[in-house]
């Protein structure tokens, strides 16, 4: 369906004349005597419908199932026609529900028999009908904005839905030419205004309303084309069920909706608790739901069967009672608001009542033979019920590569639990249009805005970072990336800084990866010298955020213990001795966007040559399944109980011992990248090392293996 | 999406390819070479698709069920015998029914029809096939367009001006377009010889086969992807957005939701998310390992061993049962999590939503889905024991608010029964009395069924004498005040008939 086809906008015209007051001849027992109280009482005589009560309540009906289904932008402008036309309600999105319809019906009124007939007529209504079509919609106008130069893209069709007693075939011809006519006059009015659009299409569905046992004198006829503007059809109906029906096949067919029945609901007898009996209940949403058994030619073999009237299918699919609440996402292809048919009835409320409390129910196709094939599931999101489709047929994706076979895939110490930790920061809430400024930012670039934030800088792998491995930093590492920092925060910042320059004096030791590594790993001097430069580099990246932010940075530079330079350089080659001071400029004073990311990147790199360490555990726990959690937990340090990860190991063996004697023996020329990852790597590496570097010492580590 | 290669087998494609050259090719050699080059393609850029090989004549064969193991295709290939005439339609049917028997008719698939371009003879042909395409029964009705949505490439082993000529290749178009029009007639410009049959076949390539690649951002870090299969351009309102909508190659996260939340969405395409490692080129310093022994580590190891994005993204989600929620063009998203194929296997998925400002109704719209930091207190509590979702819609639904219809009869008398039971234990239910028979009262004015207003007031008059001596006495008096109050509504009258109006119980004194 178009987002403008004539379902876009349905005006009712109900004919509130004085022969509308007539009763309808179909009566209605409500006083059900029971036995036991039957004796001696005179039961009230049965009440019938007048010919406006039946086209109310079954139009009502109409728009009950329509705003089910489409509770937005499938409009209904309900009119009232008699010596004058009454406007029930207009096509503003707020005006359409039933409640507000029920509402101005009361109003209304039944017709009052008295009036004078003459006077009456339902042309009012429909003249008013055609204004009220031309009139832009919400949707219409939005659009066309949107559009700009291209806004004859917005069609304007609608339907007009007559509910009158019409007096032959030529009165019945008249009211259409009268409504062509009036579509041309109100087109030309529609031609020099802004508000009111041209109609392209209308269709007119006139429903002759006669009372049960009377002749009609009104013949049905199919749609025809009155002009290229109109077409026209006529369905004579006598009031009451028959009228109920008509108008139900008739929002079926206007809105594309099609009928399931779930059959086999158990449930439990009103009378008798502890017995359960299968009951159905059907369902109106939309055709598309069915289309998989439309497609393969399956429809009849779905357990489709055809009601008396011939013209109305339903397919029938198997409630399949639901054994655990699991939380699954299914492979679903679409999802379509339900409606029952019969909205009251004891089994439908029993069904909707069951889904609106949050149970979901899988449905089955019943099949004369072979495997049950589930097809569709009833579940309830936020009150409203879809019948989503399922996805019964083999999968294009089968088999594909595991995620663990691919790029990354045997890397082992992800920073899994902390990455969950950060995506739950950064779930997502809806944000109220009210609150929203229309000048600021759109909720969910600002949700992407803090994304950017808070990973700055935000290593993968445990073995690259120590600052997250400490329980210490927690408190700046989650303040620092907020947008904005108050004084609070700064002096929390600030507090945590001074208890790492705390740690440091009392040479508490660091949870720096000593995975594979010959030795105990860097002094611990050496530890706190990477944990700063660390530290820095996470600050670095938010410094230019604010004054805040920068104090922080500032409190770091101040305390942090400084590398002996001097002694340093010595060691360096001459090559990173020009990189670095190239790197000291771009940690100046002005921190630019770029800056941070090179930093970010220096940090990264030092860490990517870190993997070869890691070949001895990779060899162990081969063909990991996706991701594990590392093999070694993160040493999770609290300030005031420190414990050594080495010493955890126990004593360093003799053989060890002599081994650290050998390698250091052995090696003597320091500025070697492959000597660099066995004890001071971290801190020569994120000193000195641009990419490619990095990539070579991988490449390295990997062809040493 | 599954690749069907349709492939001509009858005699005409035996012809030779008269050539200068010392070699004599046929045209079946060609084609052989052009779908070989496509395979080899496939085997190494499109490695996930499902390829099945047909051969056609008048009758058609399954030479290779829907397989990913592109040597048997090609293998089969080399082996294909000749047969008699062209005949397209049983072909085209012989798709249709292997194409839903695996895959159902949901499932997009892409026809390969490899030809000559010549259309048969006779009954059969594919000239009389369109010509009595007007003249058929429901039984034999023309397997175009088929159930599933189809791609069709056409590859017209022959030169575009000889075609032409003929008027084959304006029949070829009508099949097209029969198919639904999506895809096109491929024919070889220039004389036909083996590089013009190449050039046809690395078009199709490019318009068909070319692997998607983006880049995963979720801000800062990111990882490249291959996305298989590749996402199609979607068509969103033919009338007022006529332009396709094609997926960004930079798929940018905006957050995160719980699984429960999102809760099986309808999607219309599933993918897979594979990461790739980009050939960045290295440049070597040479500070590196020139003292170790150089040794040659394939690419896809190395890969494996540094870390990527995907994979941490992958972990997490799976563990905490969580989806990230991924934009993939102005007004258009999608989302990623984990899928599992098997215990051992799971794999990075991406589902991408209908496009619109508003995909899922339950989560509103997703510009409009903003951080948790921003919220006043966090919407999913300090113990994660709430959730802002779902998103309630501002108008309950029918069967969430007690409607009444009386379509039925049934329903009017339930309704009536209703207030009738409660009627009877006065002065115990007067709450629930008051409800019901307002209830009925709003009903009915609004259906100007003033009669039922009157019936129901004789009821109510009639329980009133019949209430037993033991009766509370506000029994009597709540009920025969019920029916005056019925009665006045049903007068019409403003002041007691209005639609908002509620009855309340009378006020008495036997309470206290």
């Amino acid at each position: 369906m178009k987002m403008f086809s004539v379902a876009h906008k349905t005006v009712f015209v109900v004919d509130h004349c004085p022969y509308m007051a007539e009763s309808s001849r179909q009566q209605v027992e409500c006083d059900v005597l029971t036995k036991s109280r039957g004796q001696g009482v005179i039961p009230l005589a049965p009440v019938s419908k007048s010919l406006w009560t039946c086209a109310v309540e079954c139009s009502m009906e109409y728009c009950r199932i329509l705003y089910d289904i489409y509770p937005l932008d499938k409009l209904i402008n309900y009119i009232v026609s008699d010596s004058e036309f009454h406007l029930l309600n207009s096509w503003k999105r707020d005006c359409q529900s039933t409640h507000e319809l029920m509402s101005s019906l009361a109003a209304v009124g039944p017709p009052n028999p008295c009036e004078d007939p003459e006077c009456c007529s339902i042309l009012h209504g429909l003249v008013a009908a055609v204004e009220s079509l031309c009139k832009i919609t919400e949707l219409q106008h939005e659009k066309r904005i949107a559009l700009m130069d291209m806004a004859e893209r917005v069609a304007n069709r609608g339907r007009i839905i007559c509910l009158t007693n019409a007096k032959s075939d030529t009165h019945v011809r008249m009211l259409e030419d009268c409504i062509q006519e009036t579509i041309l006059e109100q087109n030309k009015l529609a031609a020099g205004s802004d508000r009111l659009m041209a109609i392209q299409q209308c269709e007119l569905v006139l429903i002759h309303i006669y009372p049960q046992g009377d002749d009609t004198l009104v013949s049905d006829r199919p749609k025809k084309e009155v002009s290229p503007l109109l077409t026209s059809e006529v369905h004579s109906v006598r009031a009451g069920r028959h009228l109920a029906t008509k108008l139900n096949i008739l929002v079926q067919q206007h809105f594309d909706l099609a009928s399931t029945t779930i059959t086999n609901i158990p449930m439990k007898e009103e009378q008798h608790a502890n017995t359960s009996a299968n009951y159905d209940v059907e369902l109106l949403h939309h055709k598309d739901a069915h289309m998989e058994f439309i497609k393969s030619g399956d429809l009849h073999m779905a357990g489709t069967s055809t009601r008396e009237n011939g013209l109305k299918e339903t397919v029938t699919l198997k409630w399949c009672t639901p054994r655990t609440i699991s939380i699954e996402l299914h492979y679903c292809t679409g999802a379509y608001r339900i409606s029952p048919t019969d909205v009251n009835s004891r089994p439908s409320s029993c069904l909707t009542n069951f889904l609106l409390n949050g149970r979901s129910v899988l449905l089955e196709q019943p099949r004369k033979s072979g495997s049950k094939i589930i097809s569709h599931m009833l579940s309830s999101h936020g009150g409203e019920i879809f019948l989503h489709v399922l996805n019964s047929n083999r999968s294009t994706l089968e088999d594909p590569p595991s995620i663990s076979e691919g790029c990354g895939g045997r890397v082992t110490d992800y920073r899994i639990t902390d990455f969950g930790e950060f995506m739950k920061e950064n779930r997502l809430t809806p944000v109220s249009e009210a609150s929203h400024h229309p000048a600021g930012k759109l909720p969910a670039e600002r949700a992407k805005a803090q994304l950017e934030r808070h990973t700055r800088y935000w290593p993968m792998i445990i073995s690259q970072t120590t600052i997250f491995n400490m329980q210490a930093v927690v408190p700046l590492a989650s303040l620092i990336v907020k947008e904005a920092l108050t004084e609070d925060d700064v002096l929390t910042c600030q507090k945590t800084v001074y208890n790492l320059v705390d740690m440091e004096r009392k040479n508490d030791p660091l949870p720096i990866s000593t995975v594979g590594s010959r030795g105990k790993g860097p002094k611990r001097d050496e530890q706190y010298r990477i944990m700063w430069n660390e530290l820095e580099t996470l600050v670095k990246t938010h410094a230019g955020a604010t004054d805040r932010h920068q104090r922080v940075l500032d409190c770091i530079i101040a305390c942090r213990s400084k590398p002996p330079e001097e002694e340093e350089r010595k060691k360096r080659g001459r090559k990173r001795e020009d990189r670095e001071d190239r790197a000291d400029k771009n940690g100046g004073k002005d921190v630019e966007d770029k800056s941070w990311k090179d930093a970010e990147r220096r940090v990264v790199d030092m860490a990517k040559s870190v993997p070869d360490k890691e070949d001895q555990e990779s060899e162990v726990i081969k063909d990991s399944p996706d991701s594990p959690e590392p093999l070694i937990k993160k040493p999770r340090l609290a300030t005031d109980e420190v414990e050594s990860p080495e010493g955890a190991k126990g004593p360093i063996s003799l053989l060890s011992l002599w081994t650290n004697r050998i390698t250091a023996k052995s090696r003597k020329r320091r500025e070697f990248i492959g000597r660099a990852r066995s004890v001071n790597s971290k801190f020569e590496l994120y000193q000195h090392l641009k990419d490619e570097n990095g990539m070579d010492v991988h490449e390295n580590g990997k062809a040493s293996r | 999406m599954p690749t069907v290669v349709l492939m001509d087998a009858s005699l005409s494609m035996t012809r030779p390819v008269s050539q200068d050259s010392s070699e004599e090719f046929q045209r079946k050699n060609l084609a052989v070479h052009g779908l070989n080059m496509l395979f080899e393609h496939m085997a190494s850029n499109y490695r996930l698709e499902f390829t099945a090989l047909m051969a056609f004549s008048s009758l058609w064969e399954l030479v290779v069920p829907f397989t990913r193991d592109y040597n048997a295709l090609q293998d089969a290939l080399s082996n294909l015998e000749d047969y008699d005439k062209t005949c397209v339609e049983s072909a085209l049917n012989g798709v249709s029914n292997v194409v839903q028997q695996e895959w159902g008719s949901a499932c997009p698939c892409q026809v390969v029809l490899v030809t000559d371009g010549s259309l048969g003879i006779g009954k059969g042909s594919l000239r009389h096939s369109l010509q009595s395409l007007r003249h058929r029964g429901d039984d034999k009705k023309f397997p175009l367009p088929f159930p599933f949505p189809t791609k069709m490439y056409i590859m017209c082993v022959a030169n575009t001006e000889e075609l032409q000529m003929t008027g084959a290749l304006d029949k070829w178009e009508e099949l097209l377009c029969l198919g639904g029009g999506d895809g096109q007639v491929f024919t070889v410009e220039g004389p036909l010889c083996m590089q013009g049959v190449q050039a046809m076949f690395g078009r199709l390539i490019d318009r068909a086969y070319c692997p998607f690649h983006a880049v995963l951002h979720c801000g800062n870090l990111s990882a490249d992807v291959q996305v298989f299969p590749r996402p199609e351009p979607v068509v969103v309102d033919e009338e007022v957005e006529p332009l396709a909508r094609t997926v960004n190659p930079d798929l940018e996260i905006v957050g995160f939701i719980e699984i429960a939340d999102i809760s099986s969405p309808p999607v219309i395409s599933r993918h897979l998310v594979l990461p790739i490692a980009v050939n960045k080129d290295v440049d070597d310093v040479g500070t590196g390992g020139a003292d170790e022994p150089e040794e040659e580590v394939s690419a896809s190891q190395m890969a494996g061993k540094s870390p990527n994005f995907c994979v941490l993204l992958h972990g997490s989600l799976k563990v905490e049962g969580m989806v990230a929620l991924v934009q993939l063009g102005p007004e258009w998203f999608g989302m990623l999590y984990s899928q599992a194929d098997s215990k051992k296997k799971s794999n990075l998925m991406m589902s991408l939503f209908e496009p619109s400002t508003e995909p899922l109704p339950w989560l509103g719209k997703i510009s409009h889905l903003g951080p948790i930091s921003e919220a006043a207190e966090n919407p999913y509590g300090e113990d994660d024991s709430k959730s802002p979702f779902p998103v309630q819609p501002p108008v309950k639904r029918s069967y969430a608010q007690n409607v009444t219809v009386w379509i039925k009869a049934s329903g009017l008398q339930t309704d009536v029964q209703k207030i009738l039971r409660n009627a009877r234990k006065l002065p115990d239910k007067t709450q629930t009395f008051y409800k019901e028979l307002n209830r009925l009262r709003k009903a009915a004015l609004a259906f100007g069924f003033w009669d039922l207003l009157k019936g129901v007031a004789e009821l109510l008059e009639r329980e009133c004498t019949l209430l037993p001596d033991s009766a509370h006495p506000d029994a009597a008096f709540q009920l025969s005040h019920a029916a005056q109050q019925l009665k006045l509504a049903s007068t019409g009258d403003s002041q007691y008939a209005a639609f908002e109006h509620n009855i309340v119980p009378m006020h008495t004194d036997f309470s206290s």
